[in-house]
């Protein structure tokens, strides 16, 4: 038996386009210190920190070296993770799991108006097969958004929907980049930035860190904060060469979803979750999330979509915070879903709130056409 | 308690200035191969992989751990990618034991690879990880970021150039045994002290070569492993401590507060003898992996892991305390001083040490090597791990 | 056939603006502005910290008051530079770390004004404890190079 993981403390920056007044190391400090304040401890009464975070985003290689101590880690036992944001948190979650540890301070951000993320993003296509052709996360979306409508037909107003729903949904979310809504004319009507994939389809990105306070059974007895357990956690990766993918599926989502739903015992995503956060770099990478956690079909993302099961309100509400496509933190936004989704399963979502949640899914991805994906489910 | 984890299997490919042969995916796939063939198994029995990378700006590649996800065999599979600067390959294989020890995996394979023979300018990328508004204008490296240290501790202790001189000799000339091995030579300590000054008072000698090359390590559970009937190398302990960025925050001689000591490293040390039950680290530990870039790293990565008082690693070195056939071994393989391929330099400390308990580590075995520890550092000197290895649980 | 080795060339162009923050912000329009430097006290610990930060990493607490610090100090680490590296100022030169009166941790900057002719003779001239002042620059950009040390 593995012993158990729970979230006790939960805390965000506000998102915003940029931080002037802000140095990265503040930004990250004020997100762990509100951590620590949320689950009622202090930095003394923490026995691990781990943390995600990417070297050129940040600026600097070893962008830890000046990141750790923000996030609390001076003295501390420390480790990082580079995949991005939510896999801090499983790190932290195996470190517990062994016994060697009780606690841990999860950590992630970004501070997007200081660095140009496509540029990077290129440079993460090596060097003698794909840089030279502008592939970035963006532009390779414009592949997988290709490839399902080969197969299943180009579902854009579904994916307008999805930006409407979201931006609809952020508009209760206090800390979200964009509280306006948008229409689906709006969408339709952006610019085409890599066909079919219009700018308003794309996750805008911006700054802001995330935290959040984990503690085994024994430690999380007697905090301040009901306990949010991680019933089940899974990630996976499927291969980087592009031309080897089925490009019109989350393929290693599903592998993910499925090791986490054995881990927690679901058996029938749609009806035994209450809400879900879905990492949505794009609308498209929502719907397809949609397929491969097995909430309906293959190819049936748009009636899914379209039927509003997604919806507040609907059977499974997905991204009441408004999700990435409201303001994205670009490499911590996985943990802000699995952030967002710990504050529903513990009623703290405020207006956000899906009425009696008990459980919840977050959902983190990352890589060309979601190259590598990770899973969690929460619960009471 | 936590689930028991050995080290069933390593693999590692020479060491040398530039692989031009292979890409750093090829790089990758040969450790990864050869630790698999080491620990008898296939890729179907690998459950996770962790992949041991320092900054990518050494070779260019952002994010190269996606690009190698099927040369790692790990199509698939959970992945994830350590990056602690110079301490990531210790951090690697503690991330590999604590997925092992967390129940929810049985066989991990732990595989990383450096290319910083890809760039002429590691160090201009080692200038670049200092803080960008008070320390990046002002010309520093590792290298004299560590020239500070060295600085520091000859003033507390009077520990002079040629004793640090003394490190780098005994090094390479272990490494002489160690085919993995990059600079394998008999230097004396004249060469080192006549080799050209580069941060005062560090010379070309007292410094790593730029390496490229690559490790993997198996790492299983204990049913896993015992039914494997081979030896292998029992985690006994891990342990990791990180500080403040900034160095100027310590120079003041106190504790935790002093560059030229390392008791950060010390207190990463304390938490694994606690767990593998080692009170008496001098005597207890028979053969020492020390991620020591730099002489000095190794002179007060000693004293911190409790070999010595501090102060007296150099007087001990003059008496050939460290040597392959003295009281406490350190660095039989040659250690980064002959090898430092960044990404793994302390991933192959772990393999080393898990070499000499296993019994495997050839000519550069150390006699009754049962317990051995292995370090990792990276960087301002601030991110230690520590990791003990033993042939019995 | 011999067999050849094909090289790709590459560049990495990554332009960063850093945003300095309020707290950095107002170091440097002091240095600029009118010679000071500044140093910041921790609202906790108390200990005042030089480069300023917006918080103490160790009391995990926000930083309070501003102190100002120097103009002299005591040289607590030390190097000199004498190989030509990629991306640095050509060597010789020396930087030290220096804790200016008033301050508890160091400041990283250059040591002017010194004779390299003779190394080890100018590294026993910067050995630790060694005073030294600040010397500001006469035209000022509101960067830490605006200000360096010489030997008092």
């Amino acid at each position: 038996m593995t012993r158990r993981v729970a979230i006790v403390g939960i805390a965000q920056t506000r998102l915003e386009t940029e931080k002037p007044d802000q140095i990265l190391d503040e930004v990250i400090f004020e997100a762990a210190s509100k951590a620590l304040a949320d689950a009622g401890i202090g930095r003394e009464e923490v026995d691990s920190i781990t943390i995600a975070a990417a070297d050129q985003i940040d600026g600097r290689p070893i962008s830890s070296m000046l990141e750790a101590c923000p996030a609390g880690a001076y003295l501390k036992d420390e480790i990082k993770t580079t995949e991005e944001g939510s896999y801090a948190a499983i790190l932290a979650s195996l470190r517990i799991m062994s016994g060697v540890f009780d606690s841990a301070l999860v950590v992630s951000w970004s501070k997007c108006s200081e660095v140009p993320v496509t540029r990077v993003s290129n440079y993460g296509a090596e060097p003698f097969f794909h840089r030279p052709f502008g592939l970035n996360y963006i532009t390779t979306t414009g592949f997988m958004v290709n490839a399902y409508r080969a197969k299943y037909g180009l579902p854009e107003m579904a994916a307008a929907k999805v930006v409407v729903k979201n931006r609809g949904n952020a508009l209760n979310n206090p800390l979200a980049c964009y509280q306006t809504p948008v229409s689906t004319e709006e969408v339709l009507s952006s610019r085409i930035v890599a066909w079919p994939v219009r700018a308003m389809d794309m996750a805008p990105l911006c700054d802001g860190a995330c935290a959040l306070v984990l503690a085994s059974e024994e430690r999380a007895r007697g905090m301040v904060q009901p306990p949010v357990w991680i019933q089940g956690m899974g990630w996976a990766t499927e291969t980087y060469y592009l031309g080897e993918r089925d490009l019109s599926r989350l393929t290693s989502l599903e592998v993910a979803a499925r090791r986490a739903y054995a881990m927690a015992g679901v058996t029938n995503p749609l009806r035994e979750l209450d809400v879900a956060e879905i990492h949505d770099i794009a609308d498209y990478h929502e719907l397809m999330a949609y397929e491969a956690l097995g909430l309906c079909p293959w190819g049936q993302a748009a009636r899914l979509m379209e039927e509003g099961v997604t919806e507040m309100g609907g059977r499974l509400p997905v991204n009441p915070s408004g999700g990435a496509l409201s303001g994205s933190p670009f490499f911590a936004t996985g943990l802000v879903r699995l952030a967002e989704a710990a504050l529903q399963v513990r009623g703290d979502a405020g207006r956000r709130q899906v009425k009696g949640a008990k459980r919840a899914l977050a959902h983190g991805s990352y890589g060309f056409c979601g190259q590598g994906n990770s899973v969690f489910i929460l619960g009471e | 308690m936590p689930r028991n984890v050995a080290i069933v299997g390593t693999g590692q490919t020479k060491y040398t200035t530039a692989r031009n042969e292979e890409t750093y995916e090829e790089l990758i796939h040969q450790a990864a191969r050869i630790a698999l063939e080491d620990a008898e198994l296939t890729l179907k029995d690998i459950d996770a992989v962790v992949i041991s990378q320092a900054p990518e700006a050494l070779f260019g590649i952002d994010h190269p751990e996606r690009w190698v996800v099927g040369a790692a065999g790990a199509i698939g599979k959970p992945v994830m990618r350590v990056h602690t600067g110079g301490a990531t390959g210790g951090s690697a294989a503690q991330a590999g034991f604590f997925h092992v020890a967390s129940g929810l995996f049985d066989t991990v394979l732990v595989v990383g690879a450096e290319k910083q023979g890809d760039t002429p300018d590691a160090q201009l990328v080692l200038n670049r990880i200092m803080e960008p508004r008070y320390e990046l204008p002002f010309g520093l490296n590792a290298i004299s970021m560590t020239s500070f240290q060295a600085v520091r501790h000859m003033h507390k202790y009077g520990t002079t150039q040629e004793q640090l001189a003394l490190v780098a000799v005994r090094s390479r000339r272990n490494a002489l045994n160690n085919p993995y091995a990059h600079i394998r030579a008999n230097h004396t300590v004249a060469d080192v002290m006549k080799s050209r000054m580069l941060c005062w008072p560090l010379k070309l000698l007292d410094c790593p070569p730029r390496s490229s090359g690559s490790c993997a390590i198996v790492m299983a559970s204990e049913e896993r492993a015992k039914g494997m009937g081979k030896p292998v190398a029992w985690v006994r302990g891990v342990g990791a401590t990180s500080t403040t960025y900034y160095m100027g925050d310590k120079l003041s001689g106190l504790p935790f507060n002093e560059h030229g000591d390392w008791d950060e490293l010390a207190l990463a040390a304390q938490h694994a003898y606690k767990q593998a039950g080692i009170t008496k680290p001098g005597d207890e530990i028979h053969v020492a992996e020390i991620y020591a870039p730099f002489t000095i790293c190794e002179v007060a990565a000693k004293e911190a892991l409790g070999f010595c008082e501090k102060g007296q690693a150099c007087p001990l070195e003059e008496k050939g305390w460290w040597d392959i056939d003295g009281h406490l071994p350190t660095n039989p393989s040659g250690g980064a001083l002959a090898s430092n391929p960044i990404a793994v330099t302390g991933l192959a400390r772990v393999a080393e040490a898990a070499l000499q308990v296993m019994g495997k580590a050839g000519q550069r075995q150390v006699d009754g090597a049962g317990t051995a520890v292995a370090t990792a550092i990276g960087g301002t000197l601030q991110f230690h791990t520590v990791m003990v290895v033993s042939n019995r649980l | 056939m011999a067999e050849e080795l094909v090289f790709i060339p590459g560049r990495w162009d990554i332009t960063y603006n850093y945003a300095a923050g309020k707290v950095s912000s107002k170091f440097f329009a002091e240095l600029r502005d009118n010679k000071r430097l500044m140093g910041i006290k921790c609202s906790r610990c108390g200990r005042v910290m030089m480069p300023p930060r917006g918080f103490c990493e160790r009391c995990f607490a926000p930083a309070g008051e501003w102190v100002e610090v120097g103009p002299e100090g005591t040289i607590q680490a030390f190097t000199i530079t004498v190989e030509k590296f990629e991306g640095n100022p050509d060597p010789p030169f020396a930087v030290a770390y220096v804790q200016l009166d008033g301050a508890d941790t160091a400041m990283l900057n250059y040591v002017r004004g010194l004779d390299f002719s003779d190394l080890n003779r100018a590294a026993e001239s910067l050995r630790v404890g060694t005073r030294v002042r600040v010397v500001y620059k006469e035209q000022r950009a509101g960067e830490v190079t605006d200000f360096e040390y010489e030997l008092v």
